[in-house]
């Protein structure tokens, strides 16, 4: 329970005070932070909603003229709701913050390469050595390089959009499953286990297929600058 | 509580706003009926200051005699005063990162300490106490055409892409002028709130914002009265200032380097080029004269000409669009409006250049010099209370991160993050019985921590002495509304709060601007002179306010003429009145008295008709 700093009231903790609107200044995880449940299927036009209404009455702009301790409280609230927003809106960052909530934590800078992809990655290792070394050297090739490159860029894209989808599946059947946060206590263990490793996997995919997509846009930057 | 006002502090022009009856308006100035007052401030070494059109009438120039002699007017009573223009640019920079260009134009001292100083005679001007001068003369601009309500608390806009250090010394601007700045907001998001409130925008809007020394892109999603920004990008030196450089160059070529440094012929030039470059605007081809002492400058700058030099500099403008558009996963068809904002936006080139990069007529239906004074005002009126629909979120331009070992910079908060915004990070010990934890802050987008801008550097501690490892202390690093950062620090395991001192790499310190506020009103002792002095100056404002009221009242009595010849008087009275000598203060109020006098009688006499008319009146009745 939390006490009101403004009108005293005593509460569950949440992000606004139930009875006159100041923020509370609770320590909320994420799904609670936005007043949602803790599950991976989330409708993205009503987290836009939810954000923007608690948004509005939580902003720093609405406390201008409050006591110090409000614009305080209300700043942190902005910041961790919008912490919230962001990190629940891309699925896969849901997943992972997911996967944390409930003890998972995905290692972090996993530096493994997911083994489908090895091959790939390689190839365009190799393709962004030679857009490199091509740099000063006559356009014709560069432009040949860069097209190749961006082939390729737009291949992990088709990936990503994939995976995305087998993703946002999971998801559907996870939560169907198991409802909110049953599943912790539930006994069917190795369905959970092998349901999470699956979770995983395409999450750490895709991590990788993002980071990939963003060695090439560095590449293709500086090859831009040069 | 007193009202807030908008206040735009740009690099060309700066202007205040208020909302009136629901709508925002431009206060102009009562005497001239300006909207703009220009950003150019005259120190002169005696600590007198002069404001807008009347520093830009002592900026030393050339100028022509009746006989054909070109001669060198400088700033009166001595040539070691300065007349600051663009005092923007420098704002939040180090002593270290100014250019030769810089160095030719003015005398700086302390050339490597965390923020610039301008010498001017024995006294040096940092950028935010200069920038306050440019303030302080908006407060009383509205203040006196308000017929003397207080200005009190403002926002104040700055460029979206202005990093840390850039906002801080925006705020202590606003604190040196004696201003509570209850807001800082990016220029191209005030620009949305106009447009939005204006046109009742829905969608996607790129805010493209090409001002005198700096340029943003924003592009925002404006949906049920939110302004979300999605992405903003930019260059804060890169404005209307640099089509002038090219210009001048353009003009200049074949004059020796050192008559081209020459601060006089450098300002003459500077005016031909401007000039020039406004005129393009409309016309395809124009004249630039300029009469040096030793030659003439003659000749002719056509459209295409003009647009083939600006063009590389247009480039770097829509390679930050396109940044801008990447980082909001957006395409230039996706985008349902473009703004034009800024006065380089009246550059033809510039308009076709937007219009082919996104596909779509550009709008400019507001006064691009005004619109982002009126959205300032507009989210003065969001944070009084009044306008309960509307909220702004907008984000962080450059990304922040901290000094890991080996030099590389770790990010914690990536640019384009909504603001407010938070990061908790952990951190430890790395030898047995340290007592501090230093940590170095960073903004940009490099890899390598030299690559970025150092922000600040703080300690963590004392700690008590405990193997390596074993203190656990979580960072919390926060970026306000403002888009500046603040810093907290918490003790993991007992909980309490660590003190974190925080040194800013660029910009002044507290206590720099404690000192600055001392100055400015040390009043000490003061002596018999000094009252006197004091006493002079009230009736000096007693007779400026009086005349400014007359003027706005019974302005149609005054011609075109005597109205030059009084604003000619009221500009060295002005300045007198905040000089030191009492004397020339008494004799020019003196001389304003006597030009003032047929107006005055005027009034009179308009009074007195229109008291017997009334009077007819009412026997007629």
């Amino acid at each position: 329970m939390i006490k009101c700093q403004s009108c005293a009231h005593v509460q569950e903790p949440r992000l606004l005070c139930a009875e006159c609107g100041a923020p509370l200044g609770a320590p909320l995880d994420l799904f609670a932070a936005l007043g949602l449940p803790r599950k991976l299927t989330l409708d993205p036009a009503r987290l836009e909603q939810t954000y923007h209404d608690l948004g509005r009455r939580i902003h720093p702009d609405r406390f201008a003229g409050s006591a110090a301790i409000l614009r305080d409280l209300s700043l942190r609230g902005t910041a961790l709701l919008t912490r919230a927003y962001r990190t629940l809106r891309d699925p896969v960052t849901r997943g992972l913050y997911w996967l944390e909530l409930n003890g998972h934590k995905l290692a972090e800078n996993n530096k493994n390469v997911p083994g489908d992809l090895a091959e790939m990655v390689f190839e365009v290792q190799d393709q962004l050595a030679a857009l490199r070394e091509a740099r000063d050297g006559r356009g014709a090739e560069v432009e040949r390089l860069r097209g190749e490159v961006d082939e390729r860029r737009a291949e992990l894209h088709r990936m990503i959009e994939a995976a995305l989808g087998e993703l946002t599946q999971n998801f559907a059947h996870w939560d169907g499953e198991r409802g909110d946060d049953a599943y912790v206590h539930d006994a069917d263990s190795v369905n959970r286990d092998t349901l999470v490793n699956e979770l995983k996997s395409i999450l750490s995919k895709i991590a990788y297929l993002r980071t990939l997509i963003r060695d090439i846009d560095r590449e293709l930057d500086s090859a831009q600058a040069a | 509580m007193s009202r807030i006002f908008g206040i735009d502090l740009g690099t060309t022009n700066s202007l205040i706003a208020a909302m009136e009856a629901g709508q925002p308006r431009v206060i102009a100035d009562a005497v001239t009926g300006n909207a703009l007052l220009p950003s150019v401030v005259a120190l002169a070494p005696d600590g007198n200051v002069l404001v807008g059109d009347e520093a830009i009438a002592i900026e030393p120039h050339l100028s022509v005699e009746r006989d054909g002699r070109v001669s060198a007017v400088d700033f009166p009573g001595g040539a070691s005063g300065a007349v600051v223009r663009s005092v923007k640019r420098y704002m939040g920079r180090g002593g270290s990162e100014l250019a030769d260009e810089d160095r030719r134009r003015y005398t700086f001292t302390d050339v490597s300490g965390p923020v610039v100083r301008f010498q001017v005679g024995s006294r040096t001007y940092t950028p935010p106490q200069i920038s306050a001068e440019i303030l302080r003369a908006l407060k009383l601009r509205a203040e006196t055409a308000l017929d003397g309500e207080k200005v009190e608390r403002v926002v104040v806009t700055v460029p979206a892409y202005f990093n840390d250090g850039q906002r801080q010394a925006t705020k202590d601007a606003g604190r040196l002028a004696g201003l509570e700045v209850v807001r800082l907001v990016n220029e191209p998001t005030a620009a949305s709130l106009a447009y939005g409130l204006n046109q009742k925008a829905e969608g996607r809007v790129a805010v493209f914002d090409f001002g005198g020394g700096t340029f943003d892109i924003s592009i925002l999603n404006i949906k049920g009265g939110i302004f979300e920004v999605l992405a903003t990008n930019g260059d804060t030196h890169l404005g209307g200032d640099d089509l002038d450089r090219v210009l001048i160059d353009a003009l200049l070529e074949g004059v020796p380097v050192a008559t081209r440094a020459d601060r006089h012929v450098w300002n003459s030039a500077r005016l031909v080029a401007e000039d020039a470059k406004k005129r393009l605007s409309v016309a395809e081809r124009v004249e630039l004269k300029l009469d040096l002492a030793d030659r003439k400058i003659a000749r002719t700058l056509t459209r295409a000409e003009f647009e083939g030099m600006a063009a590389p500099l247009i480039d770097r403008t829509l390679e930050c669009c396109r940044r801008a558009l990447a980082d909001s996963s957006l395409s230039a068809r996706e985008i349902d409006a473009v703004v034009l904002v800024g006065g380089s936006t009246r550059i033809p080139l510039v308009r076709r250049r937007v219009n082919e990069f996104f596909g779509r007529e550009p709008l400019c239906t507001l006064d691009p010099d005004q619109v982002v004074a009126l959205g300032a005002a507009v989210q003065a009126s969001v944070l009084m209370g009044t306008q309960g629909d509307l909220l702004l979120l907008d984000v962080v331009p450059l990304s922040l991160g901290i000094e890991t070992m080996g030099g590389v910079m770790e990010r914690l908060i990536h640019r384009n993050t909504t603001i407010p915004t938070s990061t908790t990070e952990g951190f430890t010990t790395a030898v047995d019985n340290q007592t501090h934890v230093d940590v170095h802050v960073l903004q940009g987008e490099r890899e390598l921590a030299p690559d970025c801008r150092s922000l600040a550097r703080f300690k963590l501690g004392p700690l008590d002495a405990q193997p390596a490892g074993v203190p656990r202390i979580e960072v919390t690093f926060l970026i306000d509304a403002n888009g500046i950062l603040n810093v907290t620090a918490r003790d993991e395991r007992t909980g309490r709060e660590h003190s974190v001192d925080i040194k800013p790499s660029y910009g002044l310190t507290d206590d720099d601007i404690e000192q600055m506020l001392e100055e400015s009103i040390d009043f000490g002792e003061q002596d018999i002179e000094q009252r006197l002095l004091i006493a002079a100056r009230n009736d000096a404002d007693q007779i400026l306010t009086a005349l400014e009221k007359q003027l706005r009242e019974y302005g149609g009595l005054v011609d075109a003429d005597e109205r030059r010849r009084m604003a000619e008087v009221v500009g060295r009275v002005k300045l007198a009145r905040q000089g030191e000598d009492r004397e020339l203060l008494s004799k020019l109020v003196e001389e304003l008295n006597e030009v003032t006098t047929p107006f005055a009688e005027r009034i009179m006499d308009s009074a007195i008709k229109l008291a017997l008319e009334k009077k007819s009146i009412e026997e007629l009745a």
